[in-house]
């Protein structure tokens, strides 16, 4: 009798775990549809999110999520096929396209909006610019006052985004060369945090996207060039790249994957793209 | 209401003249020599940014598509800051090179003295409060209404109804399997080793952080389990199901185990078996802590962030239809409060949306407590009576 009671007791814990995880794969396949799933950087999210905003405006019923975890995280869902777009602020590395290839994924990359990394300061910082060795230099621990830059004795605090990130990446590539940063920098988790970070602190440096910048921050010219849409288009601005949205595939042709994705290459796509403060793809000039 | 209607037209009337001197300004500069016009240019184009910073842009102008650009401000606070920078420029005085700079207010019109545009700022200070019509109002329907560019104008519905998705799925998963183990530790399991070990076990789950849980939920639920094809509601739950789990377990095994013995044995004197004894007996007797457990894990559940960073929680979508829950992910408070405070791109200038979140999400954990407070009190009053 009391070996039977706990046998029904366990089945019925089965039962239920089981009933709740059978049902909806079979749901979702009649909705995939109407549903795009975004994840990845936080660079690319403000576009990401305003295409999304604007899309389901034009196209009630469709719902697109957003998710902002960086671009790693990005490429790793995609790989999972737990989303359809990564948005990525670098490109896959080859170790993640050789995975995603070997799940049966081929990634395709769709380039939305160029960016430059602005290297910003408190507005209170009289440093009027840095060359790119300077930075380099002040990230991997070799200046560590103001002064050596031309600014006030103060010491630097340097702040970096967090590993996960493509805008590390960009960062470690185009500015570091792979070397090092100093153990004494301190990683935050979103381009968001690091503006928050250098407005409330004199003394600190950070890198962010150019969607990103505002009032509250200082950006200053890298080797004399300023950030902006003509200095990257044209190359001037050192550290400048595109920002990605990857599918797998081409999205099959008239689908809302599709027309999402070629969103950018509209007009109305182009001007969201400025208005958030990033440099669209073609400029129309 | 005509007051209010003819107040609105006054303020369109009085914005008016702000666009036409700028506007006429313009027209001056193509007549000025060479040099003023350089002189002018970049000046001018500062100051009508601020302006459409302020009151939104030009009647007849390009309409923005972005609708955070459609508008000017309309919060008063933001406005008075607007105000002001149109008035004043920042600036950062670095005369002195061993010092951090200093932050200095001069008046923009001094950069306008002489012309034609002169006038314009004293008209902005007079009439600021008449252009910008501020009232109080109360926006009740921000708890109902779905976001609008990307939270700087509408509610947050979609995070209000996840948030309630979420803590209700947990619900579902973790109070049937809680109870039921509980029933077990307490009334069918031979005391020893086993038990023992098991007891140790549910008490290490309750202190694992739950950052540990989310990415359990993300490894176990979606990429092992693949119970949806992307995050979800469900997978969400589950995970914030888990991390409940010990605690309405312990808290039913203590009310189940409080509950004096001589009820037990007198049911099963008059012959009732064990289970029907445990089921309507045991049970209702121990309902109210029973309750006090779910009550606990309930708010928790609806307060969690890490568990559904990687399992269910988005930053943009829509609410979604019961059905949807299984396949698809949602936005939810906690997750979003975190956004708007950290990644969003403006995040200074929709704190008032980020304040309003959390106090939506103390409300909510509230009135969840206190339903179950009324509930609990009023099941103990039936069980005595």
């Amino acid at each position: 009798m009391k070996s039977s009671s706990t046998m029904y007791l366990v089945a019925l814990a089965l039962t239920i775990g089981l009933a709740s995880s059978m049902s909806p794969a079979r749901i979702s396949a009649q909705m995939q549809e109407n549903r795009i799933v975004i994840d990845g950087s936080t660079t690319v999210g403000p576009i990401a999110k305003a295409f999304a905003e604007y899309y389901m405006r034009q196209n009630p019923g469709v719902n697109i999520t957003v998710s902002e975890s960086g671009s790693g995280n990005g490429a790793k869902s995609l790989m999972n096929s737990a989303c359809d777009i990564a948005a990525m602020s670098r490109f896959m590395k080859e170790t993640e396209f050789a995975a995603a290839t070997e799940a049966g994924l081929m990634p395709v990359a769709h380039v939305v909006a160029l960016d430059g990394l602005a290297i910003v300061l408190h507005p209170s910082n009289p440093v009027r610019g840095l060359t790119i060795d300077q930075v380099k230099r002040i990230y991997k621990g070799e200046i560590t006052s103001w002064s050596e830059v031309g600014g006030p004795d103060r010491s630097i605090t340097i702040v970096s985004r967090d590993t996960n990130s493509g805008t590390y990446e960009t960062f470690q590539g185009l500015v570091m060369n792979k070397e090092e940063i100093t153990q004494s920098a301190e990683y935050v988790g979103s381009n968001g945090a690091i503006r928050q970070r250098i407005q409330s602190t004199q003394n600190a440096i950070g890198y962010v996207g150019l969607g990103f910048v505002d009032r509250t921050v200082k950006p200053i010219p890298v080797n004399g060039v300023e950030a902006n849409s003509e200095t990257i288009i044209s190359g001037a601005y050192p550290i400048a790249r595109p920002l990605y949205l990857f599918t797998n595939g081409y999205p099959k042709l008239g689908s809302h994957l599709h027309r999402f994705i070629t969103l950018y290459l509209t007009e109305r796509g182009q001007e969201i793209v400025a208005s958030i403060g990033f440099v669209p793809v073609t400029a129309y000039r | 209401m005509p007051t209010s209607s003819r107040v609105r037209c006054r303020a369109i009337d009085v914005r008016q003249p702000v666009y036409d001197m700028i506007a006429a300004f313009e027209a001056e500069l193509d007549t000025m020599s060479f040099s003023d016009r350089m002189r002018y240019r970049s000046s001018v184009s500062e100051l009508e940014d601020h302006i459409r910073f302020l009151l939104g842009p030009a009647p007849g102008a390009h309409i923005p598509v972005l609708i955070r650009d459609q508008y000017g401000q309309t919060r008063w606070d933001q406005a008075q800051d607007a105000t002001q920078r149109v008035l004043m420029i920042e600036s950062w005085d670095y005369s002195d090179p061993t010092q951090m700079g200093v932050l200095v207010h001069t008046p923009r019109v001094e950069e306008f003295r002489g012309t034609s545009i002169e006038p314009l700022f004293a008209y902005i200070e007079n009439n600021a409060t008449v252009m910008l019509w501020p009232r109080l109002t109360f926006y009740w329907r921000f708890l109902f209404d779905n976001p609008i560019d990307s939270h700087f104008f509408g509610g947050i519905w979609p995070e209000l109804l996840g948030t309630f998705y979420l803590a209700l799925g947990a619900m579902l998963f973790a109070v049937p399997m809680g109870i039921i183990a509980a029933i077990y530790l307490t009334e069918y399991s031979r005391q020893g080793m086993i038990v023992s070990i098991i007891r140790t076990c549910i008490n290490t789950l309750a202190g694992v952080p739950s950052i540990v849980f989310g990415l359990f939920g993300l490894a176990f639920f979606i990429n092992t389990m693949h119970i949806s094809p992307a995050k979800s509601v469900l997978a969400g739950s589950l995970t914030l199901g888990l991390l409940v789990l010990p605690v309405i377990i312990r808290a039913s095994e203590e009310a189940i185990l409080a509950v004096p013995r001589t009820y037990k044995e007198a049911s099963l004197s008059l012959g009732s078996s064990r289970w029907w004894t445990v089921v309507t007996v045991v049970l209702p007797a121990a309902l109210p802590g029973i309750l006090t457990g779910i009550v606990i894990s309930m708010g928790r559940a609806a307060g969690e962030t890490a568990p559904i960073i990687f399992t269910a929680a988005v930053s943009v979508g829509l609410p979604l239809k019961f059905w949807q829950v299984f396949s698809q992910p949602t936005p939810a408070l906690p997750w979003n409060i975190y956004n708007l405070a950290t990644e969003h791109e403006a995040v200074d200038l929709i704190r008032h949306v980020q304040y309003g979140m959390v106090l939506a999400l103390v409300g909510l954990v509230l009135t969840l407590n206190l339903a179950a407070v009324i509930l609990r009190a009023r099941v103990a009053k039936k069980l005595k009576g």
